[in-house]
């Protein structure tokens, strides 16, 4: 992803087919070809690779009203990695520059520096408190997830399996309550949980921005601190921090990086948590709980095969909690990180669509693991609450 | 063209006139654009039919071409604006607006999306049979403008055979609603039909009628392993000829197989030339009979392996591989040329055979077939290892070969694609100067200033 070259020829496997109309959130609401992966890919080889129509405002709008859902990526009978041809070209295009210098400073030192995060989170209280930040992000937790809980988390009795949490932005600083039931959970399935010490942002919003270079050096602090733990597996809550890990990391990194090979090991391991425990089994059985609830699957799954049935399986196995099926489980909810600050109309029409399809179930909880889905959908979801999987086996086990 | 959009923007609320470069360049074509691609001087996403009018009014007045298009997914370049002008893309215009059980009948807009309607029909209990293997994108405006098919045509025919009535924009803006809901017509010529495979050469379909059946309760899929592409074309003539009537009977080659396999579990043996994807749909003691029947002949001609898979959730994976394969095939090549010659039924052996010898004697490009063997509608398809200009001249040398055993064999130089620009040559083959003739005199009727998608149909398209 550090260059569009190495792509040409798979750009060049795009028959037109179009499939990707089936499936790709922006133009199923916009209906312009323009905005479907087929014209991206045609206009990034014309623009970009040729030269053949000049670097416009509008084609700069056509990389950016992408949501990077991977959908197209997924659909492509032709196997076009659609989401990380768009992440290079942003890359290519900005060189790092797409927001204003402060946005920008913001974004990199928020992202990049965990030891920040006290003092961001006050800024972003504030911030919040002032009306400042989009009305879709909720308040910084009052005490983020890192200053709560540090190193060895024991396993409850005598440990199966040992596995490093890495710790996303969202969980780190909006949704500590994940979280913490992460680790409990896993605990209580007797699962030893490392909390490794310097990790930072995944580098995903970073992607996005088309920031290559900022997403390189978090690769340096994470595969390094990640890749060094003697562990079974390293799991993370959040679908988009196990997609940049499980499968683009080694990507965003030159061919010859010395990082390649640890970030390479480091995929296998490397799991969204309700697909490991799922995997590995339970060894609690979870007390029965009353409860209706619907699931909302992220886009960001084709990393694993079995992580969008996961939660399914994982939460079938509590007595008469009762799961709802959505009418189009898969169907994108409109965040897209951090797109729907940037396309406020087009996300909020992408969400409403998913909004209908959840009243419809009656649910009053939805489940989903990526926490941009959750706060977004929560703005406009005041009749129930949004939260994480995990949260509901947690509660299950009444930890 | 500053101009034209300022106009357009006046009929069309502004912000559904695109002229921006990139929108143009977006517009240029279909599956065929690695063929020819054209550009558009504005593209227009009308919302109702008194848009479309009012564009074709202006249109008209101004004789700038106009070419409509659906979900693009076509493969013969029907929608690529080869004289440029206006694009009419017809999603916009995407609602179901009755579907009536009583009746057996729906209304739809031209921009509706096959797979929707599938989906919306059969929550009422009632199946609409056209199943092309676009049909999660391509609309029903286009599958009507180039009478599309799909794998069911086996059974239960193609679109034409679907539509009762359409509304359609004339080229001088005028609306005209030939058909209606009736279940038969024989109210002088039928314009109905007319439209549908027009192309877009007439008017701009923005409405169609269409024929619904009661959704058949059971289905199964099977899969038999031939042992060599003649036995697979002699296995369907023995299928057909005793009687049973499959829903679906999809020839696949070897080599798709081994794509195919990536979405199917447990994997096919690969050790076959050549496979049958089956289908049986009715009651379950119908598909039971057809089932008996069919392996019954399957075993007396020998086949290599034959697996039934009773589950539809399971089945469903082995029809999505089926559509997908086209695109598939891609990640092992590096383009593809889907042609969709169809011969009578019985020709089937024959004609397979022969494109078989033709592929022994290829070098820089492989010629393939997979298709809806149940009709006849076979696809042969070019696949280039490499794209260089041996291979094209080769591709398009073969491309003649297999239309014109195609044609000697009885058939047609299309079963279900459409002309477009890229077939136009073969057309003249297929029907001779006469009907040729003919039917540019039935376009000068509906469009006098040759303004509907201009390039089409024919070699000089007007």
């Amino acid at each position: 992803m550090h260059d569009l070259e190495p792509y040409r020829d798979m750009m060049a496997k795009c028959s037109h087919c179009g499939l990707c109309q089936a499936t790709c959130p922006v133009y199923l609401e916009d209906f312009l070809q323009t905005h479907l992966a087929r014209a991206r890919m045609d206009l990034i080889r014309a623009v970009l690779l040729e030269g053949e129509i000049p670097v416009t405002k509008r084609f700069r709008e056509v990389l950016d009203r992408c949501l990077l859902c991977t959908n197209c990526s997924r659909t492509c009978p032709a196997g076009v990695p659609v989401d990380e041809i768009i992440a290079a070209a942003r890359n290519q295009v900005y060189q790092g520059k797409r927001r204003d210098p402060v946005r920008r400073q913001l974004l990199r030192r928020f992202m990049n520096q965990r030891g920040m995060k006290g003092l961001m989170g006050m800024a972003g209280s504030v911030a919040h408190k002032m009306g400042w930040t989009p009305e879709e992000l909720p308040a910084p937790a009052s005490k983020p997830f890192e200053k709560r809980f540090k190193g060895r988390i024991p396993a409850k009795g005598k440990a199966r399996a040992r596995v490093a949490y890495f710790v996303g932005c969202a969980t780190n600083t909006l949704y500590p309550d994940t979280g913490k039931a992460v680790i409990n959970v896993l605990a209580h399935n007797d699962i030893e949980v490392l909390i490794p010490e310097g990790q930072v942002c995944c580098g995903m919003p970073a992607l996005a921005e088309g920031d290559l270079p900022l997403v390189q050096e978090m690769m340096r602090k994470n595969v390094p601190v990640l890749a060094g733990c003697d562990v079974d597996a390293v799991v993370t809550d959040c679908t988009s921090c196990g997609m940049m890990f499980k499968a683009k990391a080694a990507k965003t990194l030159p061919e010859d990086d010395p990082l390649r090979p640890q970030a390479e090991a480091l995929a296998e391991k490397v799991w969204e948590v309700t697909d490991y425990l799922n995997q590995i089994g339970l060894t609690a059985e979870p007390p029965p709980l009353p409860e209706s609830y619907t699931y909302h699957i992220p886009c960001h799954r084709g990393w694993t095969p079995t992580v969008d049935d996961a939660p399914r399986n994982l939460l079938g196995k509590i007595p008469e909690a009762e799961l709802i099926e959505l009418e189009n489980p898969d169907k994108c909810c409109g965040a897209g990180g951090t797109f729907f600050m940037d396309f406020k109309e087009l996300a909020a029409d992408i969400r409403t669509g998913k909004l209908a399809d959840i009243r419809q179930t009656g649910a009053k909880t939805v489940l989903t693991q990526c926490p941009a889905c959750r706060s977004f959908l929560r703005t406009q979801f005041e009749d129930g609450q949004v939260t994480h999987p995990i949260v509901l086996l947690a509660k299950a086990y009444g930890i | 063209m500053k101009g034209l959009a300022r106009d357009l923007g006046r009929l069309v609320a502004k912000e559904r006139v695109r002229t921006d470069p990139e929108d143009l360049f977006a517009y240029g074509g279909d599956a065929t654009y690695y063929v020819k691609r054209g550009k558009p001087d504005a593209v227009v996403l009308p919302e109702n039919t008194s848009e479309v009018s009012e564009v074709m009014k202006y249109a008209f007045h101004n004789a700038i071409p106009v070419t409509p298009r659906g979900a693009g997914s076509g493969l013969s370049g029907g929608c690529t604006p080869l004289h440029g002008g206006i694009v009419l893309d017809m999603k916009r215009m995407g609602r179901i607006l009755e579907i009536n059980r009583r009746n057996m009948s729906a209304r739809v807009e031209a921009g509706v999306v096959l797979a929707d309607f599938h989906k919306a029909v059969k929550k009422q209990g009632l199946f609409y049979p056209p199943n092309p293997q676009s049909m999660n994108v391509c609309t029903l405006g286009g599958n009507v403008a180039t009478r599309a098919c799909g794998p069911h045509g086996v059974k239960y025919g193609a679109t034409g055979d679907y539509v009762m009535g359409l509304e359609v924009v004339l080229p001088d803006g005028s609306v005209i609603a030939p058909g209606g809901l009736a279940a038969r017509s024989s109210a002088g010529y039928d314009l109905t039909h007319l439209f549908a495979g027009s192309e877009g050469t007439l008017g701009v379909i923005t409405k169609a009628n269409l024929r619904l059946l009661a959704l058949p309760p059971a289905h199964r899929t099977a899969v038999v392993a031939c042992e060599s592409i003649e036995q697979a074309g002699d296995t369907v003539s023995e299928i057909l000829a005793g009687g049973t009537l499959p829903a679906m009977i999809e020839f696949i080659p070897q080599m798709a197989i081994v794509a195919m396999n990536n979405y199917i579990t447990p994997p096919l043996i690969t050790e076959g030339q050549a496979y049958l994807l089956i289908a049986l749909d009715g009651t379950q003691d119908e598909i039971q009979a057809q089932a008996d029947e069919i392996l019954g002949i399957c075993r007396r001609m020998g086949v290599l392996d034959i697996r039934v898979i009773e589950d539809e959730k399971e089945a469903e994976t082995y029809w999505t591989a089926r559509s997908n394969l086209g695109g598939m095939l891609l990640t092992m090549m590096k383009k593809a040329i889907n042609e969709d010659v169809a011969v009578p039924r019985d020709r089937i052996p024959e004609f397979v055979r022969e494109i078989q010898n033709m592929a022994s004697t290829l070098s820089k490009v492989v010629l393939g077939i997979a298709g809806h063997a149940g009709d006849g509608n076979m696809h042969p398809s070019i696949f280039f290892p490499e794209v260089n200009s041996e291979a094209e001249k080769e591709a398009q040398e073969t491309v003649k070969k297999v239309v014109r055993l195609g044609l000697s064999l009885g058939g047609t130089v299309s079963g279900e694609h459409g002309i477009g620009f890229h077939k136009a040559e073969f057309l003249h083959w297929e029907l001779g100067e006469v009907q040729i003739r003919l039917l540019k005199r039935i376009k000068k009727a509906f469009d006098p200033k040759g303004i509907m998608n201009p390039g089409k149909l024919w070699k000089d398209g007007r």
